[in-house]
């Protein structure tokens, strides 16, 4: 019995002495001192994020690291985490930082904290030669599937929901890479994915027969940088990080140097402060 | 140190939700066991066989089977046929890997089953008047099944743990699944996989204890 209590207080000790010592160095400090920025960045994803020839990783997303390590006078590192596993890494203190493309939607905000974002995606139906798939609509009584809990995936099982049809279903796969084999393999028929994904992947011609079939109705995907919720500092810093990119233009460069010509999407929401 | 601070209330609302795909966890795996104890007692009177061909069908599935990652054969039921053009659906393609792992691995249990009848009663059987399958259904069977009953237990663990593998073939229905969709919608990775662990724990647990009672039903001298 005394062993139980003393073992009880022991554990209670040990829980509340984070809560007692005053913290001196927040998650900033502790990255500008370490001299190293870990960003958690999918590497399944192009043109945000892939590997080149050589298994070195590149894309938007690795430059945008880059970038933050370099105005932080930092090294940057690039942690690969699929897309399931950007929020695990960030709490377990695995990254600094996501720089992953992440929705920011306000069920996700309860958990992690957002940037302002630092880009925008439209989505696209992707889908097979010979399916008669043409447009969103046409997506009914399909088998589609999508990456498990990504912004577009979570539209589309909603939609396949309520259209309730019963040859349609939905199915969600742990990588980008799964989807768009078992859509070449015919196991489902069509995926939604961001129009800049879908036409980097018809160019790649690495899965053969595949092609846009029209626009998905979604609301505009905007996507932040993601760090710990309590890290207001840190969170202060992407904030501007974010704004700068944008005001020297290094935003344009890179949307030119990785997606390509055409407008660039307009970051900014009308009609309402952030 | 751990930058979390735990959100039980949303996340026991989802447990109706997470039962719900223990149910189908449990399916898979009583479906994956019934079917992988018939091929894998067909398996091992294979590989007694004294044709050379069934012993070489037997020895390499039993071989495949316990050799390979279970994660691999489950990934190959489902996009190495679908390179064939073979399409089996997420739940059956789960289904087929597994019950093909517990055939593989009941095989070598049963053969070792097999050894443990003795010969003569066999022997005894015949000279009473049963034909060689009524001798191998009604005599060798039942005492081979008392022998290997409980590693057969082990295996149904196994079973059910190696469910969770669903994920990777696009299963969005079973607990590991349900759970993984959870997470990926709120982030909130510690308490959902929390609850599915207890979940599996509990589940585990039942069969455990279950197959003790009918091993004391039925087993007993």
């Amino acid at each position: 019995m005394i062993r139980k209590l003393a073992l009880a207080g022991l554990a209670f000790a040990v829980m509340a002495a984070p809560l007692t010592t005053p913290a001196f160095a927040d998650k900033l400090d502790d990255i500008i001192a370490s001299g190293k920025l870990r960003c958690a960045v999918v590497l399944d994803f192009p043109p945000m994020g892939s590997r080149d020839e050589n298994n070195e990783p590149i894309g938007y997303d690795v430059d945008v690291c880059n970038d933050l390590a370099g105005v932080l006078g930092v090294e940057a590192e690039i942690v690969e985490t699929p897309f399931p596993d950007r929020i695990p890494a960030l709490v377990s203190g695995r990254v600094d930082v996501g720089v992953a493309s992440t929705s920011d939607t306000l069920e996700r905000a309860k958990t992690v904290g957002f940037s302002i974002p630092y880009f925008a995606f439209t989505n696209v139906v992707l889908t097979r030669e010979g399916t008669g798939i043409d447009s969103y609509e046409s997506l009914k009584g399909h088998k589609v599937g999508s990456v498990a809990g990504v912004f577009e995936g979570i539209a589309l099982e909603a939609s396949v929901n309520e259209w309730n049809d019963p040859d349609g279903s939905f199915r969600s796969y742990q990588s980008q890479a799964d989807v768009f084999l078992a859509l070449a393999q015919g196991q489902i028929d069509a995926t939604v994915v961001t129009s800049t994904v879908a036409s980097a992947t018809v160019k790649s011609g690495a899965y053969d027969g595949l092609k846009v079939g029209g626009d998905a109705p979604y609301l505009v995907d905007y996507v932040g940088l993601i760090t710990l919720r309590n890290e207001y500092g840190l969170l202060n810093y992407l904030n501007l990080f974010v704004n700068q990119q944008i005001r020297t233009g290094r935003y344009e460069e890179l949307y030119r140097k990785w997606i390509g010509e055409g407008e660039l999407p307009n970051l900014t929401v009308p009609g309402v402060y952030y | 140190m751990f930058n979390y601070t735990f959100h039980w209330r949303p996340a026991l609302n989802a447990l109706p939700q997470m039962l719900e795909g223990a149910v189908v966890t449990l399916q898979i795996a009583v479906l994956s066991m019934i079917i992988g104890i018939a091929i894998g007692v067909v398996l091992a009177v294979m590989q007694g066989s004294r044709f050379r061909v069934f012993r070489g069908i037997a020895s390499a599935w039993v071989e495949v089977a316990r050799n390979t990652p279970a994660l691999f054969q489950i990934y190959m039921a489902y996009f190495g046929l679908g390179q064939l053009g073979i399409h089996l659906d997420s739940f059956v393609a789960l289904l087929a890997g597994i019950t093909f792992n517990n055939a593989g691995y009941l095989a070598e249990t049963f053969r070792g089953g097999l050894r443990a009848v003795p010969r003569t009663q066999v022997r005894a059987a015949r000279s009473l008047g049963f034909g060689a399958f009524d001798a191998f259904r009604l005599i060798v069977m039942p005492q081979m099944f008392r022998a290997v009953f409980h590693p057969m237990t082990n295996q149904m663990v196994w079973a059910i743990l190696m469910t969770s593998l669903g994920v990777i073939v696009g299963l969005n229905t079973d607990l590991t699944g349900v759970t993984q969709e959870l997470n990926v919608r709120t982030f909130r990775t510690f308490e959902y996989f929390a609850i599915a662990a207890v979940l599996y724990y509990i589940i585990a647990k039942i069969v455990t204890l279950g197959a003790r009672g009918i091993a004391w039903r039925l087993f007993k001298y």
